[in-house]
């Protein structure tokens, strides 16, 4: 196993641009491996050479990426020519759709009525006590807020783009969706919104992953949805996906579920996502009459975290913490820590972190939390992390289980393994932080599909 | 006249009859909340004895009574001081428990005018549960149903799906949870067939720090492994049962065995309408916000009621949830839909209300399924939820007063209606609620242009995926 460069959190990299567009292009061109990269050889960017696009951002920028879809230097559109004019023609009707008085009340609609909006923002109050007590301070300790993003149709946030995104293909005109999918989440939502709106659908999905999430699969099936198996795990599943997309550009949509990929992908989806953000600002305000302190998301490419995330981009007060997973621990090379030890480079067609070793070639990751499994990360956390805007820990595969053991028997909600991540890491964040602060934690799914996993593991017999 | 079964550890108790013969006046009707009907009575709860009448006597005056009362159910008494309903309800239970349930009576009428009680329940079904659940238009069933001159009735689905946890067991499990500490009382128990109203109590257990134990049949263990371990990863302590059929309706008398035994520091969170008085008019009223809400959102949908109301019937917990509201509005039309399993004729089906006869089950008169010796009958059903050899009382009642109509829907019927529905709406019903919705085939044909049907749909269907793959061969 070759080592990974081991990058110093918190430090920005240097802005020799000339030498990264170098670098860039020694990481893509030396994929031997096209499993992983449907780009080949053929190599395309439209973007104004790096050397011109300013570090420092306006607010612009902050809150939107500037009009090709870069944050910073990552993002971009690093696909071959076919795929220029489709993805053009779809940002073109994401940009109509965002002020269409009439997509906006089908989506209000439809997500209050089908998908259960909005998400209540739940006081955890047997979880903060619990942190109380431990901390043996005499004081009230922070104030542990739960988005239940769990309670969505499907059980996670991954309904919310699915939903608008379908709506958006059946505008297109496309009879058919594609989509690529890690623990299922994604591929249930799918499935879902097409079958509401009468859309074949095609999921692809890893031959690992699909043993682990068994009863999603099943699931998708029943929707009606096609499962494609994929010789490993998400990242491979996502490029066959893709290459399917390119095959059929005239009929198909591919859906996708996080905000990876070609722009306009991550702000589509970060955008469709944003209305976690949206409601627990105003419930926030309802409840505590302020904003909230901290806000804290698991980060597999980012989804969910942006989701939470965005509206408060632009609070400075306002922590962003994200957790990734560290799987077996950083040092093992079995985890999905690309924010913490990876590189920039060109993945699926952005610029962003990603785990690759010295010859550019990607990782394997590793998580217990299936839906954390990716070796990139979403250009726009990228961007967070390197303008200092978002700050990111990780949480090892024990310390989510014992979260997920915790929140169960404390509030008597089984979170997923990946919101797990995000609840391991209050065990090092609360005691940092001061009394009455107010955490939000966005979870951002139910540990259903998980149970399997958890009985596998040998959890003792007695819980209490 | 009524043949009364022999249930294992009950029999009618002598108090309990001579109480009929002292009952005074009938509570008046409709109350906000879940809040039962004031009863403005002196002394509800004395224990002397006075001599007792001969029980089939008593019987038939009941009957009198309601008949007397009428097609007009506003003067219908839901249920009287005593927890009957016409004949049926009632307290069928050992001296032991009386307290305890008198106690219960008491205390759920209190919440009645407890503000407090009220704002925190409504705060954890808002913020913990997820409420409201939201009345979804069914476009796709909708245009499934419509007929070839373009007409057909309006479907629309009440989520209670979307709840925590995935069904309508919880509204009842949260409120039962917050009265159970009011009454200082730290050890639940509950009864389970698959496991939802077990995991809904461990959830709710969890949730307040309640010791919990649930009591589930040694063979559904085994048939529901995963739900088992649900309750264990929230805390509960699982006992499994092995007597009997080592079934629910055994699971249901071993948790009544154990709250006689415990009875002052223990509180028994029955899962249905059923049971000995109060707890049919309690898990009634607890799960009437599901049809409260209802009227709300169909007069800011369409400006009106329901046509009709459709819901699956195992204990009838769910459909008394949606009904209730209701039932003073006689336009308004009520279905329930039981399980006919393998076919009425087979033996093998859970069809209470349909082929079942009137006795007495887990402390309640009701319709039941018993042979000729008064021995119940094991009823089968592939949806575990619905697998109840009985129903509850209000159902019986409401079935011979002609106010609700029942039907009964296969196992096969069921399955088609669980993949129907995935399909075009790309929500997993539960088997227990695809019960309900297999019966809008038969339905939907028979009804008006425009008619609007709400269905309870009470439960998601994760849970049932597994069993479903196999039948249906996707």
């Amino acid at each position: 196993m070759s080592s990974t460069k081991i990058q110093v959190r918190g430090q920005p990299l240097p802005m020799v641009l000339t030498r990264n567009h170098r670098m860039i292009n020694s990481v893509v061109c030396g994929v031997q491996n096209k499993r992983h990269h449907y780009v080949s050889n053929v190599l395309r960017t439209i973007d104004p050479p790096l050397g011109s696009v300013p570090t420092r951002t306006d607010d612009s920028q902050f809150l939107r990426g500037d009009g090709n879809g870069r944050f910073g230097r990552f993002g971009g559109k690093f696909v071959p020519e076919t795929l220029i004019s489709p993805l053009k023609y779809l940002e073109d009707e994401f940009n109509f759709v965002l002020s269409d008085h009439e997509f906006q009340e089908e989506l209000t609609t439809a997500l209050r009525d089908y998908v259960g909006r909005e998400t209540p923002l739940y006081f955890a109050g047997r979880l903060t006590e619990h942190y109380k007590n431990i901390s043996q301070t005499t004081g009230g300790g922070p104030e542990i807020y739960l988005k239940r993003e769990d309670l969505s149709h499907c059980g996670s946030h991954k309904i919310n783009n699915a939903l608008a995104q379908a709506m958006i293909a059946r505008r297109l005109g496309c009879s058919r969706v594609v989509a690529a999918t890690g623990a299922g989440q994604h591929g249930v939502a799918t499935a879902a919104a097409c079958a509401k709106l009468s859309l074949e659908c095609t999921v692809f999905m890893g031959s690992t992953d699909i043993e682990k999430q068994s009863s999603n699969v099943l699931s998708m099936k029943l929707l009606g949805a096609q499962v494609k198996s994929v010789e490993g795990t998400f990242k491979d599943a996502s490029s066959e996906a893709i290459r399917n997309w390119v095959g059929n550009l005239e009929t198909t949509y591919y859906l996708s579920g996080t905000v990876v990929g070609p722009h306009p992908s991550p702000l589509m989806v970060r955008e469709f996502q944003s209305v976690i953000g949206k409601e627990t600002r105003r419930q926030a305000n309802q409840l505590w009459g302020g904003k909230p302190d901290v806000l804290v998301a698991c980060i597999g490419s980012g989804s969910n975290a942006l989701g939470l995330f965005h509206e408060f981009v632009g609070d400075e007060d306002v922590r962003l913490v994200g957790v990734e997973a560290a799987g077996l621990g950083l040092d093992s090379g079995k985890h999905s820590a690309t924010l913490a030890v990876g590189d920039v480079g060109v993945y699926h067609g952005s610029m962003s972190y990603l785990l690759q070793d010295d010859q550019g070639q990607i990782l394997e990751p590793h998580s217990v939390g299936v839906g954390l499994e990716y070796p990139g990360v979403g250009p726009e956390i990228s961007f967070l992390k390197e303008t200092g805007r978002a700050e990111f820990y990780t949480a090892t595969d024990q310390e989510a289980i014992q979260a997920c053991m915790l929140l169960s028997r404390l509030e008597g909600i089984i979170p997923a393994l990946e919101a797990s991540h995000a609840l391991a890491f209050l065990d090092k964040l609360v005691p940092t932080l001061r009394d009455g602060t107010k955490v939000v934690v966005n979870c951002s799914g139910r540990g259903d599909k998980d149970l399997d996993i958890l009985i596998q593991r040998g959890m003792p017999s007695s819980l209490r | 006249m009524a043949t009364t079964g022999t249930a294992s550890t009950f029999r009618p108790s002598i108090s309990a009859s001579s109480r009929l013969t002292t009952h005074l006046r009938s509570p008046s009707s409709k109350v906000p909340n879940f809040t039962p009907p004031p009863l403005s009575r002196s002394r509800s709860f004395s224990v002397s004895c006075t001599i007792a009448k001969d029980p089939t006597f008593l019987m038939a005056e009941a009957e009198e009574k309601t008949k007397a009362a009428g097609s007009d159910p506003t003067l219908w008494k839901r249920p009287d001081s005593f927890g009957r309903f016409g004949k049926f309800g009632g307290k069928y239970v050992p001296e032991t428990l009386m307290h305890a349930l008198s106690e219960l009576e008491t205390a759920f009428y209190s919440l009645a005018t407890d503000d407090e009680f009220q704002r925190e329940l409504a705060g954890i079904l808002k913020d913990y549960v997820g409420r409201e659940s939201p009345l979804y238009f069914a476009e796709r069933l909708t245009e499934h149903y419509r007929r070839e001159n373009g007409q057909g009735p309006l479907i629309y689905l009440k989520r209670e799906d979307l709840n925590h946890t995935g069904a309508h067991k919880i509204n009842n499990a949260v409120a039962q949870a917050l009265l159970a500490k009011r009454l200082g009382k730290k050890r639940i128990i509950a009864e389970t067939g698959a496991g939802q109203h077990g995991v809904a109590t461990a959830t709710v257990c969890a949730r307040f720090g309640l010791e919990c134990i649930i009591y589930m049949g040694a063979q559904d263990m085994e048939r529901q492994a995963l739900n088992v371990f649900r309750m264990r990863l929230l805390g509960a302590e699982v006992r499994g049962v092995h007597s009997g059929t080592a079934t629910l309706k055994d699971a249901t008398s071993e948790a009544i065995r154990d709250w006689v035994t415990n009875v002052e520091t223990t509180h028994y969170i029955l899962g249905s309408v059923a049971g000995p008085h109060p707890y049919p008019m309690m898990v009634r009223d607890f799960h009437a916000v599901i049809g409260k809400e209802t009227r709300r959102q169909a007069m800011e949908k369409w400006g009106g009621k329901p046509d009709v109301l459709v819901a699956c019937v195992g204990g009838g917990s769910n459909a008394m949830g949606l009904f209730h509201e209701f039932v003073d509005d006689a336009e308004v039309r009520m279905i329930g839909v039981e399980a006919a399993g393998f076919g009425l004729d087979s033996g093998k089906h859970a069809a209470t209300l349909t082929k079942g006869d009137v006795g007495v089950l887990h402390g309640a008169m009701s319709y039941l399924l018993q042979d000729d010796d008064g021995q119940i009958i094991e009823p089968h059903s592939i949806s575990a939820g619905l697998d109840y050899p009985g129903v509850g009382p209000e159902h019986s009642f409401l079935k011979d007063m002609g106010r609700a109509e029942y039907y009964s829907v296969t196992d096969e019927e069921a399955l088609e209606a669980f993949k129907r529905v995935s399909r075009l709406e790309g929500i997993i019903p539960a088997l227990e609620t695809s019960h309900a919705l297999a019966h809008l085939e038969k339905l939907c044909p028979t009804l008006p242009d425009g008619a609007r049907v709400v269905l309870n749909f009470s439960g998601r269907g994760d849970k049932d995926v597994q069993t479903a793959i196999k039948y249906l061969e996707v």
